[in-house]
Formats: structure tokens, C-alpha cells, sequence
């Protein structure tokens, strides 16, 4: 029960993207496509699990001052990994995130579970954690990718959805990402206050 | 290779491709930082200071250990590592050597590690001014007035936000817009001015 | 100074570590992504020249080109073209008959703008190739100009332009080399 708990506090009460407003710079920039969205956030979710349980395997044995230096470490192995093999078995996917790949190590929801949680507890706990985090960030990555897709593109996962609707290619630039986050999470304060 | 392609650089990475309004590079800091106009831009300076020299060592590390050694694929591991030690050597020094300037920038510095334009400049410079293994003509001088450029863009930004938010405190905002989601509107509104930069003949 | 020593050998060990495993898993990574590469440019050239049957790469005077054969003969080259875009470098393989006409270009590497620039190489769903390029077939690669043989990307001239400017040039030097003859 109590490792449900630490999954579903990710999911909505701590969501990282709308509640903790961590981690903003991937999520905003490579939200133009559905597609996009997904592999980002699989590819976080991978780094936040590993770089979790390592961090939490280890957390005994580091000694504090140079903690922090060590979980970067963790976490940017991790995120070569995943780079790499992105590269290798999703070469498209991974050309469209770019540079945004290599960029997960500053990702400040990383770091910041790292610091927060799994410093701190043992590894089964820190998975759940991840995974809710993980799963927290891919849904919102995808929401926003699929507003800014629809509203800027017209099309849905790629797929053209009405030929007669002229797309507002502001939702697909910087403005239309900023707008949407700053809505939606104006949005997700009126519904948790409501209740 | 005449002055001008500089210029064209700074200009670009300034207002055309603005690190935080259109790279959405650095906005952790910008949403969190910018309520107020003295921290917000000493933030900015300490964060151009770092780009700056990060640019620097970094091409360095870049094409004279890893791209000889076939390195490549440390690129993400090493980058991150220097940003991080640099960051926490300045941060020793300014304490020794001038306290009164610590105070001022010393807060923001630890912040600046996980700060994505730092590393983010990095790696674009990398991207960049690299084809093919090989540094590009002036690939070093581009890629450090790139560096700079994107602290200056960046400092821009968070001035004008700064600016923005501090008059805000007296505006009657929808409670649950408050904070964080009226600061990404207007994030978005100063991004669509500054698309009207892009285009930009130079 | 006991203490130091401690952090240096624990950093150490973790990094040790780190790049072992990032050492390994590059090795294993390393064959697909270069067949994925390879494949990438192997795509690009059947879809530019469907009708040659095997492509020989080659060089001139730093110009990477393919030559295009059909049953022997030569029908055309598919030449590596790079431009500086907007952000960065654009790396392109433009296909030109004997005569300098476009039979296609095609994009294999682009950091433009995502809606602006990126549109260079952007397919509306159901075309088979994206329709800012397809405007370069059939077209005299020598005399290319943007907004008089093609349309700039509205609000992406400069992406749009650096396409065009760079498969003129190199083309253009390509084809004066080859005419006196100083292929291998």
C-alpha cells in the first residue's frame, strides 16, 4: 500500500511537471509532436528509474559532501545510455529530440528525486517513486504535445485530422508551448482548490 | 572571416533564438528567480560569466581529448562534469577573494549547476560548430561568443520578466493563476514579440 | 586532508565505473547506429534515383558524391551538400542528372526551428516527399535562386535560402570539375 502511495503521488498530488514545475525545459521544447512527447518521456522515466536505484544503492556508502557530484555522474551514465540507444534503435525519434536527449542530465526532476527521495529510502520505494514521477512527467509531456499538435499542426500522432482547418502555427513556436503550460497548470490549481 | 559573423551570432542567440523565450532553455531559474529585478539580473551576469567560460573549456575538452580518442559518447558525462566543477571553483574564489561580490552572485552559483542554458550552450556549440568530427573555421571563437551571447539573451529575458513581475504584485490575478501560470503567459507574450525577430535579415 | 583523499577515491571510482559501462554499451550501440546511418543515406539515394541500380561513392576535390549506375551506365549523381542553416548546419544529399538538372534533394540532418525552418524538410501526411524540396526537381541546379525557382518558407527564408544557396554552389563546383574531367 505504501509503495502505491509514493506511485501515485507522482502521477497527480506531486505531479513534476504541473505541481513541482520541475524539469520545464524538455517538456516545452520538444512538445511539438505526440511522438516526441512519448519518447522524451519514456526516455526520462528510463533515466529517472536507473539513476534512482543506483543512487539509492549506494546512498550508504558516499559520504555526504560530495554526494551531489556523484548522483550527477549517475545520472548522466544513464543518460548516455539512453542516448545511445536511442540512436541506435530509434535513429528518427532521436534526431527529432535533438539535443534535448543529452540535455535530460540538467533535467532538475532528476537531480531533484535523486536528492529528495532516493538518497534517502531504500530501492524498492525509490522504483515507485521513479515510476510515478516517470509516469507523471510522460502524461503531461503528452497532453501538452497533443494541444500544441492539434491546435498547431492539425494533425494527431502524425495523422491529418481535418483538411478544411487552417492551423494556428503560433501553437507550434515558443509562444503556443508557454501559453499551454501556463493554462494548464492555471487549470490544475482551479480543479485541486475547487476541491 | 570578416567581424561581421559575430555579430550575427550574438544577435541571433540574443533576440532571434533567445535562450529562455525560444530555446525554452533555463526556464527553471527564469520562473524561479525573476520575481525581482536586482537578484534576477546578477543571476544573469553570474549565468553569462559561466556560459561564457564553459563555452571555452569545453570546446577545448571537446576537440583536443575527446573527439582524438574517439570519445564522443562521453561528451554528455564529461560536459556536465566540468560545468559543475568550474561552477564550484568560481564560487570558492569569488568567496576568498571578494566577499562583497559574493553576496551578491554566491546564492546563484550552486543553482547554475543544473541550470539547462549552462549546459545547454554546451552541448549546441558542440552541435553546432562541429561537421563531421571536425571544428568548423573560428569554430572555438564562435562557440565562445555563442556562450556569451545566450548569458546576454538570457540576462535580457530575465531583466524583462523581472521587470514585469514586480508590477505585477499589485495586479488582481485569478487566484489559481497566480504565480507560476500568469508568469508562463507572459513568458509566452514576450515570446511572441521577440518572434519578430526571426526572419531578421543580418 | 585524510577526508579529501576519500572523496577524491570515491569520485573517482564512480566515474572509473561510469565510463566502463558507457565504454561497453557504446561498443554494442556503436555497429547499429552506424548501419542506421548508413541505411539513412541508402534511403535517400533510392528515393532521389529509383532508377539506378547500384550508387558508387567517390570524391573530388572534397565534394563526397555518389555516382548513380544503371546496368553499367552512368545516369547521374547524388552529391553531399552542406549548409549553414539557421542554427546550425544543414547536411543534404542533392540528385542531379548529367546535364545539372534536380531529380531530388533530400535532408538528412537539419537543427532549424521546429514550424519554421524544420518545415524544409516536413511532410504533410500522405506526400511522399516534403513539399519545399519537391519544388527543386526538374529544375537547372547552376541557376537555382530562392523566390524565382522556389518558394521561401514563410517566416524561414534564411532556412529556405541556405537550402538553396548550398545545392547551387556545390553542385555547380561539382559539375565544373567534372567537366574537365578531373574525377577519379
Amino acid at each position: 500500500m505504501k509503495m502505491l502511495g509514493e506511485f501515485v503521488k507522482g502521477v497527480w498530488r506531486e505531479n513534476p511537471t504541473f505541481r513541482l514545475a520541475l524539469g520545464l525545459c524538455p517538456t516545452l521544447a520538444v512538445s511539438t509532436s505526440v511522438i516526441n512527447g512519448i519518447g522524451m518521456g519514456v526516455a526520462a522515466t528510463f533515466v529517472l528509474v536507473g539513476s534512482n536505484i543506483f543512487v539509492s544503492i549506494i546512498r550508504s556508502k558516499i559520504p555526504n559532501k560530495v554526494r551531489i557530484p556523484c548522483f550527477i555522474v549517475v545520472i548522466a551514465t544513464f543518460v548516455t545510455i539512453a542516448d545511445l540507444f536511442m540512436k541506435a534503435y530509434t535513429p528518427a525519434l532521436s534526431r527529432s529530440l535533438g539535443m534535448f536527449v543529452p540535455l535530460i542530465v540538467v533535467n532538475c526532476m532528476v537531480l531533484g528525486r535523486a536528492e529528495a527521495f532516493s538518497s534517502k529510502y531504500p530501492p524498492l520505494r525509490s522504483i515507485f517513486d521513479a515510476l510515478g514521477m516517470g509516469l507523471g512527467f510522460t502524461w503531461a509531456l503528452i497532453l501538452i504535445s497533443a494541444i500544441r499538435e492539434v491546435l498547431g499542426n492539425g494533425t494527431i500522432m502524425g495523422v491529418l485530422i481535418n483538411k478544411n482547418f487552417q492551423p494556428p502555427l503560433f501553437m507550434i513556436l515558443a509562444p503556443g508551448a508557454l501559453l499551454t503550460i501556463g493554462l494548464l497548470i492555471g487549470l490544475i490549481n482551479y480543479i485541486t482548490s475547487r476541491r | 572571416m570578416d567581424f561581421s559573423v559575430y555579430i550575427t551570432i550574438i544577435i541571433s542567440t540574443v533576440f532571434i533564438n533567445n535562450f529562455i523565450l525560444s530555446r525554452f532553455l533555463g526556464l527553471c531559474s527564469f520562473i524561479g528567480v525573476s520575481k525581482q529585478t536586482v537578484p534576477a539580473v546578477s543571476m544573469g551576469a553570474a549565468v553569462t560569466f559561466v556560459t561564457t567560460m564553459a563555452s571555452l573549456i569545453t570546446w577545448l575538452i571537446y576537440n583536443y581529448i575527446l573527439i582524438p580518442f574517439h570519445l564522443e559518447y562521453l561528451r554528455t558525462i564529461s560536459f556536465i562534469l566540468v560545468v559543475a566543477s568550474f561552477v564550484q571553483f568560481t564560487e570558492i574564489i569569488i568567496q576568498k577573494k571578494s566577499p562583497a561580490l559574493y553576496r551578491i552572485f554566491g546564492i546563484y552559483l550552486p543553482l547554475i549547476t543544473v541550470n539547462c542554458a549552462v549546459f545547454g550552450v554546451t552541448v549546441l556549440n558542440t552541435d553546432v560548430f562541429f561537421l563531421a568530427g571536425k571544428p568548423v573555421d573560428y569554430s572555438l571563437l564562435k562557440s565562445i561568443v555563442q556562450g556569451f551571447g545566450a548569458g546576454a539573451g538570457y540576462t535580457l529575458a530575465m531583466f524583462l520578466m523581472s521587470g514585469i513581475r514586480e508590477r505585477l504584485e499589485f495586479a488582481e490575478i485569478p487566484r489559481s493563476l497566480k504565480d507560476i501560470p500568469i508568469t508562463f503567459i507572459i513568458a509566452s507574450l514576450m515570446s511572441l514579440a521577440f518572434l519578430g525577430f526571426s526572419g531578421f535579415k543580418i | 586532508m585524510n577526508q579529501l583523499i576519500k572523496f577524491g577515491i570515491v569520485l573517482a571510482l564512480i566515474c572509473f565505473a561510469a565510463t566502463l559501462v558507457l565504454a561497453f554499451t557504446y561498443e554494442i550501440t556503436k555497429p547499429k547506429i552506424e548501419k542506421g546511418l548508413e541505411q539513412e543515406e541508402k534511403n535517400a539515394l533510392s528515393e532521389i534515383m529509383p532508377e539506378a541500380d547500384s550508387f558508387d561513392a567517390k570524391s573530388t576535390d572534397g565534394i563526397d558524391y555518389f555516382e548513380a549506375l544503371s546496368s553499367g551506365k552512368t545516369i547521374g549523381y547524388c552529391i553531399k551538400v552542406t549548409g549553414t542553416g539557421y542554427n546550425g548546419y544543414i547536411r543534404m544529399i542533392a540528385g542531379i542528372d548529367e546535364k545539372g538538372t534536380i531529380k531530388g534533394i533530400r535532408v538528412l540532418e537539419q537543427y532549424e526551428t521546429p514550424g519554421l525552418g524544420a518545415r524544409i524538410n516536413e511532410k504533410k501526411p500522405g506526400e511522399k516527399e516534403p513539399a519545399f524540396l519537391k519544388q527543386f526537381n526538374g529544375k537547372n541546379a547552376r541557376a537555382l535562386e530562392i523566390k524565382k525557382d522556389v518558394d521561401a518558407i514563410t517566416g524561414a527564408t534564411i532556412s529556405s535560402k541556405a537550402v538553396t544557396d548550398a545545392v547551387r554552389d556545390t553542385t555547380s563546383q561539382f559539375l565544373d570539375k567534372i567537366k574537365t574531367g578531373k574525377t577519379r
